[in-house]
């Protein structure tokens, strides 16, 4: 991948997202939900960001699309400040960058049937009219693996997995070219969420797209991305291409939560060094570097010095004061362990009989 | 702050192959089945489940959600709601007595004391308006015969077990007060406080960021080896199946459709509903081009086959699984499955 200026889609400088001071609490807590956060996404590539529950990821990913206003900071899109637009610009905009939700079941409005959810950003930006218009809609509901008939039922009426082929569908709609997916696969079931994967792998493809995927299972994000940004309390800790990220993690974050994953093999079962405690809360993050608390390699200089986020090799970025001692230390990568040969001879022999059964029967993904 | 005991039981290989009490066990279902009022006539919402669990092992029950996970937990705890559930089935033996047979009152006598069960949202199970301490020496005080001050001692001596930081301070918090990790412990404090025998922990986990997830599970496996309890652990994550289970029962629209070692069901999975899982899940290793997938989803009652109930989503099925249902075969000892065309690749050519 080349790094020119022009490859990048979608940019953030110093992005700080602040919440509270005054408002319903009695006390004026300030939460610094996303403090200080600078990243940029290439067109074309799937760009990650992972973090344990209220890290800043649905904050950061509604202050790139400028659903919400930054307290400080600047994002810039295909090369242009997006803050100081006027709203109609603004409306021209977002029909290029759009947004798929978690919960399937709250971000869609259940009075609308499917056919006006999916139409709507096309009547919105005024991309087609009448029968033009429906069958785009049909299109669009094809494309997700949904039957045009569905148009008619609502929300209500599917599940999980359709819903979100739902809101895919929308996001389609006003032919978008960056996507922002948070937690798109989190709540469904392994099978439904591998399904959704394969779409918006399939989507991507299609339709050019940049994705940017928010997600906290770390499996998914290895399968699906090209870079990974990993944020704590509010902040990038390190940003690295994803295969660097799992096989030398730099961090002592990064090292910690590829611990954690549960290796899916039962033999050679290890007991494991876990990190302790719970996130501190984000309006009262620690002093110095805010892992401190929790990071098993923490000095005096941690608690007083608040580390950059700098360079490493490959293009890679680290914030801690350590890391060069702590890579040596060569703790954290990822060993999976391979599939049994049963597993695999059987896997290959599913494959190709889905396979020939998709090709007689309905295609669909 | 790195604690590197978390999981020591689990290398204990040859005590988990030596023990084979497989024969006493603590709890043996046999045939449970549970009906919804309205289902269409013979569908079950629970068809027909067996399986066993001894003393000190861990039993994992893995599957889709709506495979009737839940269902068999609440049935065998007495908690089903009746309408419009009803057991028309089976039997579940614990210490040698029908869990299932017995009055309500002894039931509730059992739960909570003999028997305990862990849900995936402790707000579900946790009352808001009273604080912590309270909650667990009020679960005390409902089993034995101790004095306040004692059973509120033992209280805090769980908090203290569960690894609550600041045990005295949590003890008056009330439960909004806490994280969802540590929400999650004051459920496991709570349920292990009259030391049960066997634990039904309902994926107690789902909710919880990896990092609290892994502190949660070490947590409960530690403290299953304190106490010698029996587990029936419900997930729907094969990562955590992998890393605690003795024995595993994967279920699939109501049915069992395999079970046995968890050694098994890695090294030798037979049933095409548990190689699609196991094909779903994305690998930690580089990629290896698009995943596996299961088609379409679990079918509602109504329109559940009569055959093989995964025949509308199974590749390999033909008219044979359409039509009748293939029974649970052994494989190999405890190894189950239930296809007509177990093991695979005897019966079903590879295609070029
Ligand atoms: N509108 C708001 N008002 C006040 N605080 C907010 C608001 N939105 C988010 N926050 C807080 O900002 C922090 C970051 O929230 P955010 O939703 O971005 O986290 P997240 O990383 O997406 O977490 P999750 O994984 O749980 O979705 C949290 O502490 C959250 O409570
Ligand atoms: N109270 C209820 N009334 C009617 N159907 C129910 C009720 N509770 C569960 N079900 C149905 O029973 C089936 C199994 O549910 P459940 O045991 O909760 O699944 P799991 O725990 O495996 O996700 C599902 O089809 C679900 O919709
Ligand atoms: S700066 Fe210190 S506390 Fe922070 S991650 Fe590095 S070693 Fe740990
Ligand atoms: S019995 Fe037939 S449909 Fe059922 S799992 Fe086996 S091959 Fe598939
Ligand atoms: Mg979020
Ligand atoms: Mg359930």
């Amino acid at each position: 991948m080349n790094t020119q200026a022009s490859d990048i889609i979608i940019e953030s400088t110093g992005l700080v997202k602040h919440f509270g001071g005054g408002g319903l609490l009695s006390s004026p807590t300030i939460v610094r939900a996303v403090d200080g956060v600078s990243m940029a996404v290439k067109r074309g590539e799937t760009f990650a960001i992972v973090g344990e529950s209220g890290c800043g990821k649905s904050t950061l990913g509604r202050l790139l699309l400028r659903l919400i206003e930054p307290t400080a900071g600047d994002v810039r899109y295909e090369g242009r400040s997006i803050l100081g637009l006027p709203p109609n610009e603004m409306r021209k905009l977002r029909r290029e960058m759009q947004i798929i939700f978690q919960d399937p079941f709250g971000s869609l409005n259940p009075r609308m049937n499917v056919r006006d959810i999916v139409g709507e950003p096309i009547w919105l930006h005024g991309l087609a009219h009448g029968a033009e218009k429906q069958e785009r809609v049909a299109d669009l509901l094809r494309t997700v693996g949904l039957i045009p008939a569905h148009g008619e039922r609502y929300p209500h009426e599917f599940s999980g997995g359709q819903r979100q082929r739902i809101g895919i569908a929308r996001a389609l709609a006003g032919e978008p070219k960056l996507i922002i997916g948070d937690e798109p696969v989190s709540a469904l079931d392994v099978s439904i969420q591998a399904q959704i994967i394969n779409l918006l792998e399939h989507l991507k493809d299609r339709f050019g797209l940049t994705l940017v995927i928010i997600a906290h299972d770390l499996a998914v994000i290895r399968h699906m991305s090209d870079r990974v940004a990993v944020m704590y309390l509010g902040e990038i800790v390190e940003l690295s291409d994803t295969d660097d990220l799992f096989d030398d993690p730099l961090h002592p974050y990064t090292q910690a939560l590829l611990t954690a994953i549960p290796v899916p093999s039962p033999v050679n079962r290890q007991p494991k060094p876990l990190l302790q405690g719970d996130v501190p809360s984000p309006a009262a993050p620690p002093s110095g570097c805010r892992f401190h608390t929790r990071c098993p390699h923490a000095k005096a200089r941690c608690r007083e010095e608040h580390p950059r986020l700098e360079a490493a090799a490959d293009g890679r970025q680290v914030a801690c004061h350590f890391w060069r001692e702590i890579q040596n230390a060569g703790s954290g990568a990822l060993t999976a362990p391979p599939a049994s040969p049963a597993l695999t001879k059987r896997l290959a022999l599913y494959k190709t009989w889905r396979e020939r059964h998709d090709k007689t029967a309905t295609p669909g993904l | 702050m790195m604690n590197t005991s978390a999981l020591p039981s689990m290398l204990d290989h040859t005590r988990r192959k030596s023990e084979s009490d497989a024969a006493h066990p603590l709890l043996k279902v046999e045939n449970l089945s549970v009906r919804f009022d309205g289902a269409p006539a013979g569908i079950n919402v629970v068809d027909d489940v067996s399986f066993a669990v001894a003393k000190g092992r861990t039993l994992c029950i893995v599957g889709e959600s709506g495979c009737g996970k839940s269902v068999t937990a609440l049935a065998l705890m007495g908690l089903l709601p009746t309408p419009p559930a009803r057991i028309v089935g089976g039997r579940a033996l614990f210490d040698g007595k029908d869990l299932l047979a017995l009055p309500d009152r002894e039931r509730a006598d059992m739960r909570g004391n003999q028997t305990a069960m862990i849900f995936q949202e402790p707000m579900t199970s946790l009352n808001p308006v009273f604080t912590v301490g309270d909650q667990i020496t009020e679960g005390i005080l409902r089993h034995r015969k101790i004095s306040k001050a004692a059973a509120s001692e033992r209280a805090l001596e769980m908090l203290r077990r569960v690894r609550i930081p600041a045990p005295e301070k949590r003890m008056r918090a009330f439960p909004h007060e806490l994280s969802g990790g540590m929400r999650q412990r004051v459920m496991i404090a709570m349920a292990l406080a009259n030391e049960p025998q066997l634990l039904i922990a309902d994926e107690p986990t789902t909710a919880l960021d990896v990092t609290i997830q892994a502190q949660i599970i070490a947590l409960i496996h530690q403290l299953q080896k304190e106490s010698g309890m029996a587990m029936i652990l419900i997930t729907h994550d094969l990562g955590v199946v992998a890393e605690v289970a003795d024995e595993v029962v994967v279920m699939y629209a109501g049915r069992v459709v395999e079970s046995g070692p968890v050694e098994d069901i890695f090294a030798d999975p037979q049933h095409p509903y548990t190689i699609g899982l196991m094909g779903s899940v994305p690998s930690l290793g580089r990629r290896q081009g698009r995943l596996t997938t299961i088609p379409g989803t679990v079918p509602p009652a109504e329109l559940m086959p009569r055959g093989c109930r995964f025949s509308p989503r199974c590749p390999f099925a033909d008219q044979r699984c359409v039509s009748d249902p293939p029974p649970l075969i052994e494989l190999s000892p405890g190894h189950r499955a239930r296809c007509w065309y177990a093991p695979l690749e005897l019966h079903r050519e590879p295609i070029r």
